[in-house]
């Protein structure tokens, strides 16, 4: 288990965190008092069954979603007290996001797709990073097409490099392999394993899929909107096993 | 490098090009007409102040005499004696002096009808080679002697006259024959500008033409060298103070100012064209953008997630309004160079004869189209893009957490309070009239605006019942949509987005709702100028002339004569100031009294033979006269008249405001009086077709005379009021165009918003035809709705005009109920029509692209 109170030195922490939707009888508690945090450096996953809360979790922590009570913080500032210029500008400069799908502006091209969140904050891009991270992910001869022109694996390659091409502290990643097939997933959790390990950033990724979560670190299970166990250094058969016992 | 919002601006741009084109058109065509009525005003105006300019050639001065008020180029002024002439021709530097008599003369073709011309006819004094005031001779020479002619050169070929044959003319004193020895010109041209000239000699002018020793003006040209303003002091100096010398450009400028005027009420006209048809057009892009802002709410969402600011998205909205503003501004103004020569080019087929042209384009007709076509086209976009910010960045993965739309009790109160806040300016505007025409037009106008928006806002509540209802009892009672999968599918679609069904609908709305609005004023104007008419036409002939400057008064002294006719009344008009204010001055002999039913209240119509006055109810109680009361007239030419009133009478129609004799009316002015129509009664006892075959002989000597009976006269007013009316209908038909093509804009969009319902549809077996149905009918609903909302709009408003209008204009409401049967059928046809290209479009999907779709 973690400890109880988060590090404030975490990329990211949730405190007491509850997220309730509706009102009286039709109410939801999609987070339940959550106390977790999320290690620089470390590829976490987050599994649960499907409305255990795990998306919303990540939401909040992204500062996308806001919660009920209890605080989410990211790189040890507390997100409930930003308005939403702030919440605009961490958005842009900490976090980076890669989503299951209609992840790219379908009118820019593939590298004006990586460089938007740099350009939209007026930042001189660094050319030497992103080469880096375009060849991390075997871009370099799709640059300039469009994502209509792109296969799903590649358009998912380009939602992960323009997540890592601010450097942000920290990367939610929701479901990225969800509409993918399994050798093009195989391959977006090796980009993301090397982001990790070789490039030192951290990573945070929601999934529903043992083997992906085999890729993390850390798993952290949720269930009816709490944390309820974690495992370090998953295989797929130990995550599979936990899943099957929250399932029961 | 571009910055990413401008290029996010530039690529939305091109990934919309299609749907961005048909919002275009819509501001294209405002645009159109606003830099079309600068331009055809502009290019006018010029050609009409060079051709004057050309006419005027060496005059350097010219003697008249003044006038104590009003408009200086119409007043019609006494005549200067031809005695004067020697006396100026002696002043030092003076090198010539020609007499201005232009009096109406009709050319005869050899065939024996007048030469028809689209300006006026003259007869004019002409002296030497070439005059002063522009006219040349280009072939023959200038008329000698009592039997001679010029005539100008495109007369002569369109009546088919040459050198030698002997042409037939009518002047004010009647026919004469003359044998032609020259052909003129204008400066480098060979017509007049529209209007056809015989020249003759000074002797034979003051005869033929009836000028008595008179002449309208005198033209003085100079010496080289000789000053101007030396040379005008030293001619005032011989002249008496009844006369006037002006710089030789002065009247010119006056005449064609006065041209100008007409010119800039058509061009008025025009820009409240293009006010309503960008006030149309406004709603048509403020729908396209909410609807494609609710299209993008997942790529704008995304942009929100990954770091956009909601100024940044906002700004790039708007940048996209920024473009199509541009792009339809280029187009309009090209547009608006058609639109003023289509106009030129229509009214010149219909008679009219606007100079040609070259288009003059001002910076300012440039400013004003920017203004316009950016200003409306941003404005409208703006609510949409402020919405926006209420996107959420969750939206990206959750796209049903989209907008929070404005709560329903809110948008009632809003709509409500703006609706009611129209209906009290408007009618602020109409009864109270506060501050004039400007107080009138701003105030209603404005209502009008809040009025509309009001409606429109307001109208997203009750869409979903109404479209219930509609689609209850389309097309027929007997077998309603709803009856049918497809109707049933369109009803709910209809129901199920109140708010578009509503954006939708509302510019439909606004269109018809001014048609009904129009069709009711109209109706009431028609009716109670037919019944008024009715009342006073009693006249069994009418004779009017086509020609611009009336008739003779001979013809009505050949007519008094005729022993077929009984009593027979010339009508003369003219200015005079009543308490400071201009009016116009009608004139009659008694017998009008019983030609023409003017409905005395009091007094007798007889009491004109003392020279006392009529006048009618409305100026009385105005300035309080009662018979008795006397009333000071001020004439143009300065003389005035206290005359007491004789009688006061309802109908204005025919005699308009205030009549005097004919006697009275001489005193205004000494120059040779015209009529302006004659009226007359059959003499007892004889056929009406001996009557008419008399009072045609007598018109055959006048050619531009036009004898109609009652009947006839009666059709020839309505005739006028009714082409009028055509016009505005014919405007207001386009606005409603640009309504259908926002009708088509937003049925396309919400095709496209349900691309996976239709997959669906299709993949459980529906047939295409059977989507097409359902789509077409869904536009029908709202264009019914639309409909019906306008017409519920307009037809109070038209009755609140009619209601505000003057009572001499409008006495009593007219509510043409075909005309809105009409427009409610027509929106039927309107929004098939609209649902054509949409409905094409959702039977092509493919199916398992449509499914697959997100």
């Amino acid at each position: 288990m973690t400890s109880t109170t988060p590090t404030l030195v975490a990329a990211a922490a949730a405190l007491n965190a509850s997220k309730i939707y509706g009102k009286d009888d039709s109410e939801v508690r999609a987070l339940d008092d959550v106390t977790v945090d999320f290690t620089e450096g470390q590829f976490t996953a987050i599994m649960g069954p499907s409305g255990s809360g795990k998306s919303t979790l990540m939401h909040c922590l992204a500062g996308l979603d806001t919660l009920s009570s209890g605080k989410v913080f990211v790189d040890g500032t507390d997100l409930s007290g930003l308005n939403d210029r702030e919440l605009t500008v961490l958005r842009r400069e900490q976090v980076g996001f890669i989503f299951q799908a209609y992840n790219l502006i379908p009118t820019l091209t593939a590298l004006e797709n990586i460089t938007l969140p740099l350009d939209l904050g007026g930042v001189e891009v660094d050319q030497t990073w992103l080469n880096e991270v375009v060849s991390a992910v075997k871009l370099e001869s799709r640059l300039t097409h469009r994502p209509s022109e792109l296969s799903g694996g590649q358009q998912q390659r380009v939602a992960v490099a323009r997540a890592l091409a601010s450097r942000p502290k920290i990367i939610f990643a929701d479901e990225p392999t969800g509409n993918l097939d399994s050798r093009s997933g195989a391959e977006i959790l090796s980009f993301m394993r090397h982001a990790v390990s070789d490039l030192g950033q951290t990573i945070v990724m929601v999934t529903h899929d043992p083997v992906a979560a085999a890729y993390a670190d850390r798993v952290v299970f949720l269930a009816d909107g709490k944390v309820v166990d974690e495992i370090t250094s998953p295989t797929s058969e130990q995550v599979l096993d936990r899943m099957k016992k929250l399932g029961s | 490098m571009t910055s990413p919002v401008i290029r996010l601006t530039l690529r939305g741009v091109l990934a919309r090009k299609f749907r961005i084109l048909l919002t275009v058109f819509a501001i294209v065509s405002g645009v159109a007409f606003v830099s079309g009525a600068f331009m055809l005003t502009d290019s006018v105006k010029t050609a009409i102040n060079s051709l004057f300019q050309e006419l005027r050639g060496d005059i350097a001065l010219e003697v008249r005499t003044p006038i104590a008020f009003g408009d200086e180029a119409r007043a019609k002024r006494d005549p200067v004696p031809d005695a004067l002439a020697s006396g100026i021709k002696a002043v030092a530097g003076v090198s010539s002096v020609e007499l201005n008599i232009t009096r109406e003369s009709t050319i005869v073709k050899p065939d024996g009808k007048p030469l028809k011309t689209s300006g006026p006819a003259f007869g004019i004094s002409w002296v030497g080679q070439n005059g002063l005031d522009g006219r040349t001779i280009l072939a023959g020479r200038e008329a000698r002697g009592p039997n001679e002619v010029a005539i100008d050169k495109a007369s002569a070929k369109r009546a088919g006259y040459v050198m030698g044959d002997t042409v037939t003319v009518v002047g004010p004193t009647g026919k004469g024959e003359f044998k032609l020895v020259g052909l003129t010109g204008t400066g480098k041209t060979s017509g007049g500008g529209g209007a056809s000239v015989c020249a003759f000699d000074p002797v034979t002018a003051d005869s033929f033409l009836g000028a008595k020793g008179l002449a309208d003006s005198i033209y003085i040209g100079l010496e080289k060298g000789a000053s101007r303003s030396t040379v005008q002091k030293d001619i005032a100096k011989v002249l008496t103070s009844k006369y006037e010398v002006i710089p030789g450009e002065q009247s010119a400028k006056e005449t064609a100012g006065a041209i100008n005027d007409i010119i800039d009420i058509f061009g008025k006209l025009l820009l409240g064209f293009a006010a309503i048809s960008l006030f149309v057009s406004a709603f048509l892009i403020f729908n396209t953008f909410a609807i494609i802002i609710s299209q993008r709410l997942r790529e704008l969402a995304l942009l929100r997630a990954i770091g956009a600011s909601s100024l940044q998205i906002r700004l790039m909205i708007l940048g996209e309004a920024l473009i199509i503003g541009i792009v339809a501004t280029g187009f309009g103004i090209l547009g608006g160079v058609g639109v003023s020569k289509g106009i030129t080019a229509l009214f010149n087929a219909t008679g009219a004869a606007f100079p040609s042209a070259t288009i003059t384009i001002s910076t300012r007709t440039i400013i004003a189209s920017l203004l316009v076509g950016i200003g409306v086209t941003v404005t409208a976009a703006m609510v949409p893009a402020l919405r926006t910010s209420n996107i959420p960045p969750v939206a990206a993965m959750r796209p049903e957490m989209g907008f929070t739309a404005m709560q329903r009790g809110k948008r009632l109160v809003a709509g409500a309070a703006t609706l009611l806040a129209g209906i009290a300016l408007l009618c602020i505007g109409l009864f109270v009239q506060p501050g004039g025409a400007i107080g009138i037009l701003g105030a209603s106008g404005l209502g009008a605006i809040l009025l509309f928006l009001g409606v429109a806002s307001l109208s997203t509540s009750f869409a979903a019942p109404v479209s219930a209802v509609i689609s209850r009892i389309l097309p027929f009672p007997i077998w309603p949509m709803t009856r049918s999968v497809a109707g049933r599918l369109a009803s709910r679609n209809a129901q199920r987005t109140p708010r578009r069904t509503a954006t939708t609908a509302s510019a439909l709305m606004i269109g018809l709702a001014l048609v009904s609005t129009v069709a009711v004023i109209a109706a009431s104007v028609q009716k109670s100028f037919k019944d008024r008419l009715q009342g006073s036409v009693t006249a069994d002939y009418y004779v009017t002339s086509d020609g611009f400057q009336g008739l003779p008064p001979a013809f009505a002294e050949k007519l008094a004569a005729l022993p077929e006719l009984g009593k027979v009344s010339p009508f003369r008009a003219s200015t005079a100031q009543i308490n400071g204010e201009s009016k116009q001055i009608g004139a009659v002999n008694v017998d009008m009294g019983d030609i023409v039913n003017v409905k005395l209240t009091s007094g007798s119509f007889a009491s004109l033979a003392k020279g006392q006055i009529l006048v009618h109810r409305d100026p009385a109680r105005d300035l309080s006269l009662t018979v008795g009361s006397s009333v000071t007239i001020t004439w143009q030419n300065g003389t005035t008249s206290k005359l007491i009133v004789g009688g006061i009478y309802s109908d204005s129609s025919i005699a308009g405001n205030w009549l005097v004799s004919l006697n009275v009316l001489a005193q205004a002015s000494t120059a040779p009086p015209v009529d302006f129509f004659i009226g007359a009664k059959i003499a007892p006892g004889i056929n009406i077709d001996v009557a008419r075959a008399a009072v045609d002989k007598v018109a055959e000597e006048f050619p531009s005379a036009q004898v109609q009976d009652q009947a006839e006269f009666q059709k020839s007013r309505e005739d006028q009021l009714n082409q009028l009316l055509i016009i505005v209908y014919c405007l207001l038909v386009f606005a409603i165009g640009i309504a259908v093509l926002g009708i088509a804009n937003t049925m396309a969009l919400s095709v496209y918003e349900r691309t996976r319902e239709f997959g669906l549809l299709r993949a459980v077996g529906m047939s295409k035809r059977h989507l097409k149905r359902s789509v077409r009918w869904e536009a029908i609903i709202v264009s019914v709705f639309g409909a019906t909302l306008g017409v519920t709009v307009g037809v109070p408003l038209g009755v609140a005009v009619s209601i505000a209008l003057p009572k001499s204009f409008v006495n009593g409401i007219q509510i043409p109920i075909t005309t809105i049967v009409f427009v409610l059928l027509a929106s039927i046809v309107v929004g098939i029509i609209a649902a054509i290209g949409p409905a094409r479009r959702a039977a092509k999907l493919d199916v398992l692209e449509a499914i697959s779709a997100i």
